[in-house]
């Protein structure tokens, strides 16, 4: 059966709750990525923040009538100049505390399940509660596509 | 868990000729183009010998993805900060049959003061899951080698082995720290520290000795081509090995230390672990990109390093 650290990205990237949203923005916008988790001073993730708390920070009256999977990540790096204009909010006043995170053992076709029904792109990875990677959409279509199974 | 920091990345991008032709069209037999950087080079070696490693520094640009992508692939955890700077390459020009290689190397632009406030910031969170921290190579312009000795400062306090691999004037900043655990200065091709030239065997074994007064555990001086002094716990020892013909050096001192580091750390025997460290080496020279790609290549190599006491 194969396993979350079979598909795992060991990409740490993080952010605290006291990153300003606007450094956020430019991390998700230079790396093309969908949100990032939120981790404490001792690197234990408490929470995600993704580009839609980003969106809805910032167009909050907007996001309640359109989809904001519409909102694509070129338009990102053009919201960074109007995070300008709403100052330095903190990721921790838009970070999402009640997250789905993995461990490297968890089969991944549970995971693949999960992320799918909740429309999950991005999930962490923790071992003993700090971040070893995530598993991302993109890895599990790759994977689906070179093996044909994630079993 | 080791965690090197690399302040300074580049791409590495290797031109193979037949021979260099300076002021005329040159065309090249292939090219090579990799991740690089002192702590990156140590990282790739590492986690080849099976170490948990995480990559960390300053990154930038639009090659940036590419660059950490590669590193993952070599088993490597990334944890950078990522800066509004284009990633530097560093360019090697590798005539065949020659032995020799011509480098040109990108300085690289200065960086915003909160990007550096960020990478301090994400060193402290990483300092708690590490245990060995390794540092390695140039500082972007515009930071001062005072901000390699905070960071120094930092790991220390925080009680994890400090490995430094340095340039002078940065190295300078740090060697008094009491408590480093390994420290091999980065002479490259002038073999001088501190203004003393290190062909002299009594010179070194003077510089060694020094080093160690001031707290450095084990201290690893490269002499020679490749050729070093180890001096740990009162010992010294000598060894080197010769470069091929046709030898690309990239990476060759990082794949030292990191053999150095992967065998000591398993069996806290000096002389073992510079004959893996020289093995680690070749291995690298003849993989002919900057880390050495199996730990079995190491493992060949190493009956025909030799390393010799030394008072």
């Amino acid at each position: 059966m194969k396993k979350v650290k079979d598909f795992i990205s060991r990409d740490l990237t993080s952010v605290t709750e006291n990153t300003p949203l606007r450094d956020v923005a430019e991390i998700l916008s230079w790396r093309g990525l969908s949100g990032v988790p939120v981790v404490n001073g001792s690197n234990e993730v408490i929470g995600f923040i993704s580009e839609k708390d980003i969106i809805t920070s910032l167009f909050p009256e907007q996001v309640k009538i359109e989809n904001p999977d519409m909102i694509r990540m070129d338009n990102l790096s053009q919201l960074i100049k109007k995070l300008n204009t709403v100052g330095e909010a903190l990721v921790q006043d838009y970070m999402n505390k009640n997250i789905i995170c993995a461990s490297e053992e968890t089969p991944i076709a549970d995971i693949a399940g999960i992320m799918l029904r909740k429309d999950i792109k991005r999930l962490p990875v923790l071992r003993d509660k700090r971040l070893v990677g995530v598993v991302d959409r993109s890895s599990l279509t790759r994977a689906l596509i070179e093996t044909g199974s994630l079993e | 868990m080791i965690v090197t920091v690399t302040l300074n990345p580049a791409f590495d991008h290797l031109l193979l000729l037949s021979q260099l032709s300076p002021g005329r069209m040159n065309r090249t037999k292939s090219t090579q183009r990799m991740p690089g950087g002192k702590g990156i080079n140590v990282a790739s070696a590492l986690s080849v010998l099976g170490e948990e490693v995480i990559a960390t520094g300053l990154l930038g640009g639009l090659t940036c993805q590419r660059f950490e992508e590669e590193l993952r692939r070599r088993g490597i955890s990334t944890s950078f900060v990522y800066t509004d700077q284009e990633l530097r390459t560093d360019f090697y020009v590798i005539e065949e049959g020659k032995a020799q290689q011509t480098m040109v190397i990108e300085d690289g632009t200065p960086v915003d003061n909160r990007y550096v406030n960020n990478f301090v910031s994400n060193f402290e969170r990483l300092l708690t899951q590490a245990d060995i921290v390794e540092i390695g190579g140039s500082l972007p312009s515009g930071i001062d080698p005072g901000f390699v000795r905070e960071l120094v400062l930092k790991a220390v306090k925080a009680g994890k082995k400090v490995v430094l691999d340095l340039l002078e004037p940065i190295l300078k900043e740090c060697v008094d720290i009491p408590g480093l655990f390994i420290v091999k200065p980065d002479v490259r091709e002038k073999k001088v520290l501190f203004g003393k030239e290190l062909g002299s065997p009594e010179v070194r074994l003077g510089l060694a000795r020094e080093m160690q007064k001031s707290g450095a555990e084990v201290v690893i001086l490269n002499y020679r081509k490749l050729h070093y002094l180890v001096a740990a716990g009162g010992e010294f020892y000598e060894g080197g090995i010769e470069a091929e013909q046709s030898g690309v050096l990239i990476g060759v001192q990082d794949g030292m230390l990191a053999g150095f580091m992967h065998s000591y750390l398993k069996s806290g025997n000096i002389e073992d672990a510079f004959k893996y460290a020289l093995a680690a080496a070749l291995a690298t020279e003849r993989s002919k990109v900057n880390y050495p790609t199996s730990g079995q290549d190491i493992e060949r190599l190493l009956p025909s390093c030799k390393v010799r006491k030394v008072n």
